[in-house]
């Protein structure tokens, strides 16, 4: 706990991700056809588009929360066609869900522990516990607070943190600027890409394009459930046609 | 048609010569069994058909009884006066028994029926009025004429007569207004209240229902045993009444009626081994809530599915059919009054700290289209539910063709002319689409439930009148292949036009469209743009969130954006496509907002 | 005022009763979503169990509440495992399923046990103690402790352990904890189990207070899911104070009303979950440990 200087990784080194042929139906509805992609070890990738054009079902599939069809999934060596999505954590990935979900009503240093659940609660935590603490400081401020009570802001950080105490070897993020101010959504920023410089594999799903094309290197643009562009961050951030499928111009 | 009718003559034969086949005892156990009939239809009502956890019914069974019993014995009325009055008696304590349904639902309202049932039994065991735990003895034979009622076969004819009544009456109601609204209600209690039903009206006329079947039921049975004691009104019989109602199967009166007749036949063969029965019931109740929660009732069509999927047959080769644009209203007839026709002024909402809606302005003209998009979690359907009824806003006031609206119970904005539909499709789910409808095409007022009492032909009449209403909007909208067709059977896209015409029919002036184009393929999507400049040109203004933007783009005049619960900007599509603070709060960058194409922009101010 | 403070001890001691069997209720609700309605059935179960292993099996009475446990436990297993298809689906029907429950757990006891009920003794000395010349049974206050201990066992596993905070976890958003690799299922057969284990160790408890039948189960699963609700659903200390408000309300009833006991605890039941539906310490926002 009182370790100032930079912090071992938190990190494990991060693996390859590889997606094809990943398909979801809801209903009769098809959210998301046929996609393919890969994220590199280490890597950065994003997934931008407007509301309802399949990122976030993509990344609820790619964890087996929502019915899926997958031709291949694999990370590094392991096939994670089969595995289960409350095992999906054991093989090194970790989930940062949509509009944070923290456990409200239990304590924000719990709320961590729990991240490690998998990893065995009091032998692995304390080591991950202070590398979160560093890395968010106001989380071991409000350590003893209930994550309900923290702001939009402070809950995101808590559910990065949560997913960070697995040590995850490919972390999915879905829309973490959600809700946020920009002044924290600089933050959220700086957190990622501090991340991904320590070898995290990134895969972040966001409508925020501006953040997306700052904190990754690759980018996939989705509309209507399919993938329409994909593409170095650098070229699409200047591209007019990413601008037309938001804004629908 | 014909074949019903066979079969209510059949039953009709076997009713009537069933005396003769049976011996003493038989006949009684028959007797009770239909006593057993009318109680489980009552039941059935409000659990089955309405969705009110009612584990109260054996009480108003109890109060029936023994209301006869105390008014013959103790203050020396005569049968049948006593029994009209004990009828009376009955549906007060029903709709006392149901108050606690305006408050509480589910499990709490499961918890506190059960309760007031001990209770009941609690006071009758107690009660020297009561007769205690021994019961009353000595209730008068039921005079009728010269007919000797103390015979148990001819007690039958008179009980046949009364449930044949309460059947067709039940019946009746399950399949005229009321009881779509009920089932609506079961469905979806929040969606009901948003096409106009009135809730709480429907909660107590469950009960009221309820009560009156128990009531007869319990008349019955003092006319019939002429003693009552505590034990018939036991926990006991409640929970196996329960059982009946679960095995036949809760959503069809009928299957009441099978599961009843049923279970009292068997617990009379298993008489001998009564703990046997019981714990084959209690299997048998645990087995139908998992494997078949349609019960008996429900196995003809379970089967006849799966005969179909096992003979390759999909689903029905029905088509939809093209929408028939509304005849577009006269230019003139247009005003509704001076100003806005929707004006929403300094709305906020706050949840649990967290401001969803902060001070969010914006008027809406008479025929106009307005679009309100933005990010997720921007506030957008915290909106429309502030606008309908179903939250009260933190501060501010909504305003409706001038009126002021705030404070208003979603059934009253529907009956001031106010339809909507829901982000994630709130069709009745076991009603038919033309029951669904319906439902929604019935403008009458809950308390003109009175005809279902003295005047069921006007009941018929105004029915028929919807029915053809609701078969025309159908038909407009291309729908009527599918009017028999359950919601949850037909393709997505299928079921939001659905959706849209159930918000028609009640002729709205304003309907609220949140994300109609969700899950719609491309055709689908233009056919949307088609149907809701449609309705916008038949005199209905309409307010729609979308996240398709070239729908939104190509349908409104104008646009209002939020982002994080407050209007960021608002003007024509070309215009607000074209600020700063929009590009932003998409794209999360203002700087990427300078080189819009200018053709882009005249393209779409078109 | 002697007989003021004899009822008190005595309604606190049944209240330590109802406020187990009201955690068990309120345990599962909070991480299941579900009521059930067979609980007091299980407590009924659990009752017979001790009473037997108690009274033919000659085992000391604690050890006769363990193995009532035991069973108990693989009881609430099974009701979870058969019923979880329905889990986040219908909630009547489950609620109806847990009731078809209770009604085989009440036909199975008949059968076991037979129709006519047993009074088991009270396993410490019968005379009264005099505590500042007030006279109190006994094993009212063997009771009170006992239910005191378990309340404190069941708040620290629930803030203290794993498995506890998992199960928590569960109820608060079942997706996020199967992310971080909670295994859904077992954690909630798991809180079944100690539910009715809870159910049990009550219904051991209450064993020498009240006469033990089949037909026992109704009357005390009512009276522990209404303090369940009293205290505010899914609140563990909502539970223990509800179930104490109960168990004072039934015996100052019963004191004034003799047999009415159960009509006017009811109504007054009624009366309050009419103006308060989140219970009288319950709120909404409610701060679940």
């Amino acid at each position: 706990m009182t370790q100032t200087s930079p912090a071992p990784t938190t990190t494990g080194s991060g693996l390859t991700l590889s997606v094809r042929g990943l398909t979801v139906h809801y209903g009769g509805v098809c959210a998301v056809r046929s996609v393919d992609f890969t994220v590199g070890a280490g890597q950065a990738v994003g997934i931008v588009g407007a509301n309802g054009a399949g990122k976030s079902s993509t990344l609820k599939a790619l964890m087996g929360l929502v019915p899926r069809a997958v031709d291949a999934l694999r990370l590094g060596d392991i096939d994670l066609t089969r595995v289960r999505a409350r095992d999906m954590v054991r093989h090194g990935v970790g989930y940062v869900p949509e509009g944070r979900k923290v456990f409200a009503g239990l304590s924000v240093e719990k709320n961590l522990m729990l991240g490690a659940y998998a990893r065995g609660w009091r032998r692995h935590s304390q080591q991950s516990l202070a590398e979160v603490y560093e890395l968010f400081p106001v989380l071991g401020e409000m350590r003893a607070r209930l994550a309900g009570a923290l702001s939009g802001g402070q809950q995101q950080m808590l559910a990065i943190g949560r997913a960070l105490m697995s040590r995850p070897r490919l972390l999915l993020l879905d829309e973490p600027s959600m809700g946020l101010s920009p002044k924290l959504v600089e933050d959220i920023l700086a957190v990622l890409q501090r991340l991904s410089g320590e070898g995290m594999s990134l895969l972040l799903v966001e409508q925020n394009a501006k953040l997306t094309f700052e904190a990754t290197t690759d980018c996939l643009v989705m509309e209507n459930g399919q993938v329409a562009m994909t593409g170095s961050a650098h070229e699409l951030r200047h591209d007019p046609r990413v601008r037309r499928i938001y804004l629908g111009l | 048609m014909r074949y019903r009718i066979g079969l209510v003559a059949l039953l009709a034969v076997v009713a009537w010569g069933l005396p003769y086949g049976l011996n003493l005892y038989a006949m009684h156990v028959a007797d009770v069994a239909l006593v057993f009939a009318v109680l489980a239809i009552g039941l059935g009502l409000a659990m089955g058909v309405a969705g009110q956890v009612n584990l109260a019914q054996v009480a108003f069974f109890g109060v029936g009884s023994y209301a006869v019993a105390i008014l013959t014995t103790h203050y020396g009325y005569g049968f049948w006066p006593a029994a009209l009055l004990s009828l009376v008696a009955t549906v007060v304590i029903g709709l006392l028994v149901g108050t606690p349904a305006l408050r509480v639902q589910s499990h709490y309202l499961g918890i506190v029926t059960l309760g007031l049932a001990v209770a009941f039994t609690n006071w009758v065991t107690n009660a020297a009025l009561a007769g205690g735990a021994s019961g009353i003895s000595g209730i008068p034979v039921p005079p009728l004429g010269g007919v000797d009622l103390s015979s148990d076969y001819l007690y039958w004819y008179v009980e046949v007569v009364v449930f044949a009544a309460a059947l067709a009456f039940g019946l009746f109601v399950v399949r005229t207004p009321l009881g779509r609204r009920m089932r609506a209600m079961r469905d979806d209690s929040l969606a009901a209240g948003a096409v106009g039903a009135e809730v709480p009206m429907l909660r107590m006329a469950a009960f009221g229902l309820a009560s009156v079947y128990g009531g007869l039921a319990g008349v019955l049975y003092a006319g019939l045993i002429r003693y009552v004691s505590p034990d018939t009104f036991s926990m006991t019989n409640m929970f196996l009444l329960l059982a009946m109602v679960i095995i036949g199967g809760r959503q069809s009166l009928v299957g009441c009626v099978v599961g009843a007749l049923a279970l009292s036949l068997l617990r009379e063969a298993l008489s001998d081994a009564s703990t046997y029965a019981q714990l084959g019931y209690g299997v048998v109740v645990v087995l139908a809530v998992v494997f078949a929660p349609t019960g008996l009732a429900g196995l003809p069509a379970r089967l006849r599915s799966g005969w179909r999927k096992r003979r390759g047959e999909g689903a029905s080769a029905a088509v939809l059919g093209p929408f028939r644009p509304f005849p577009a209203a006269p230019q003139a007839s247009a005003p509704v009054g001076p100003g806005p026709l929707l004006e929403v002024q300094q709305i906020s909402k706050r949840f649990r700290g967290l401001w969803a809606l902060r001070e969010v302005s914006l008027s809406v003209g008479a025929g106009e289209i307005r679009g309100i998009v933005g990010p997720n979690g921007s506030g957008k359907t915290t909106l429309f539910n502030v606008i309908s009824g179903l939250y009260r806003p933190s501060g501010g006031t909504v305003r409706l063709g001038g009126a002021p609206v705030g404070g208003r119970r979603p059934y009253q904005l529907s009956h001031a002319g106010l339809a909507r539909t829901f982000q994630n499709l709130r069709l009745f789910n076991n009603l038919t689409v033309r029951e669904n409808v319906l439902v929604a095409a019935d403008r009458s007022r809950t308390r003109g439930i009175w005809r279902y009492a003295v005047w069921q032909v006007g009941v018929v009449r105004r029915d028929r009148a919807l029915r053809a209403r609701a078969d025309a909007m159908l038909d407009q909208f291309g729908l009527s292949a599918f009017a028999d067709a359950l919601p949850r059977s037909l393709p997505y896209g299928i079921q939001r036009r659905v959706e849209i015409a159930r918000a028609m029919v009640s002729g709205p002036r304003l309907l609220l469209l949140d994300e109609p184009a969700a899950g719609l393929n491309g055709e689908e999507v233009r056919q949307l743009g088609e149907i809701v400049r449609s309705i916008r040109d038949s005199g209905v203004t309409v307010v729609i969130i979308e996240h398709n933007m070239g729908l939104v783009m190509s349908l409104c005049e104008r646009i209002t954006v939020l982002a994080s619960g407050e209007v960021i900007a608002e003007g024509g599509p070309a215009e607000v496509a074209a600020t700063p603070r929009v590009i932003e709060a998409y794209l999360g960058d203002s700087a990427m907002s300078k080189d819009v194409p200018p053709v882009i922009a005249t393209e779409v101010a078109q | 005022m002697q007989v003021f403070f004899q009822t008190l001890i005595g309604g606190l001691s049944l209240g330590a009763v109802y406020a187990l069997v009201a955690m068990g209720f309120s345990l599962v609700y909070r991480t299941m979503g579900l009521v059930n309605f067979a609980h007091g059935d299980v407590v009924m179960i659990g009752a017979y169990v001790a009473s037997t292993f108690y009274m033919s099996a000659k085992l000391p009475f604690a050890l006769a509440i363990v193995a009532a446990i035991v069973v108990t436990g693989l009881i609430g297993v099974i009701i979870e495992r058969v019923l979880r298809p329905l889990e986040n689906k219908d909630f009547d029907l489950m609620l109806i399923g847990t009731i078809g429950f209770g009604i085989v757990l009440e036909a199975v006891a008949t059968l076991i046990w037979g129709a006519t009920g047993r009074a088991v003794p009270s396993p410490v000395p019968a005379a009264p103690l005099d505590i500042f010349g007030i006279r109190v049974r006994t094993y009212n206050l063997v009771v009170l402790a006992i239910a005191a201990l378990a309340m404190v066992a069941l708040v620290l596993f629930l803030q203290r352990t794993k498995r506890g905070a998992a199960m928590q976890a569960v109820a608060m958003d079942y997706e996020a904890a199967t992310a971080v690799g909670i295994h859904v299922g077992r954690s909630n057969a798991l809180s079944f189990s100690i539910g009715a284990g809870l159910a049990a160790l009550g219904g051991g408890l209450v064993g020498p207070l009240l006469y033990v039948n089949a037909s026992m189960g109704g009357s005390l699963g009512i009276k522990g899911f209404a303090a369940a609700i009293l205290g505010g659903f899914g609140s563990i200390p909502g539970a223990i104070l509800g179930g104490l408000a109960i168990g004072v309300l039934d015996s100052f009833s019963a004191g004034h009303f003799q047999g009415y006991s159960d009509l006017v605890t009811f109504l007054v039941f009624t009366v309050i979950i009419m103006v308060r539906p989140t219970g009288v310490f319950g709120e909404r926002t409610v701060n679940r440990a």
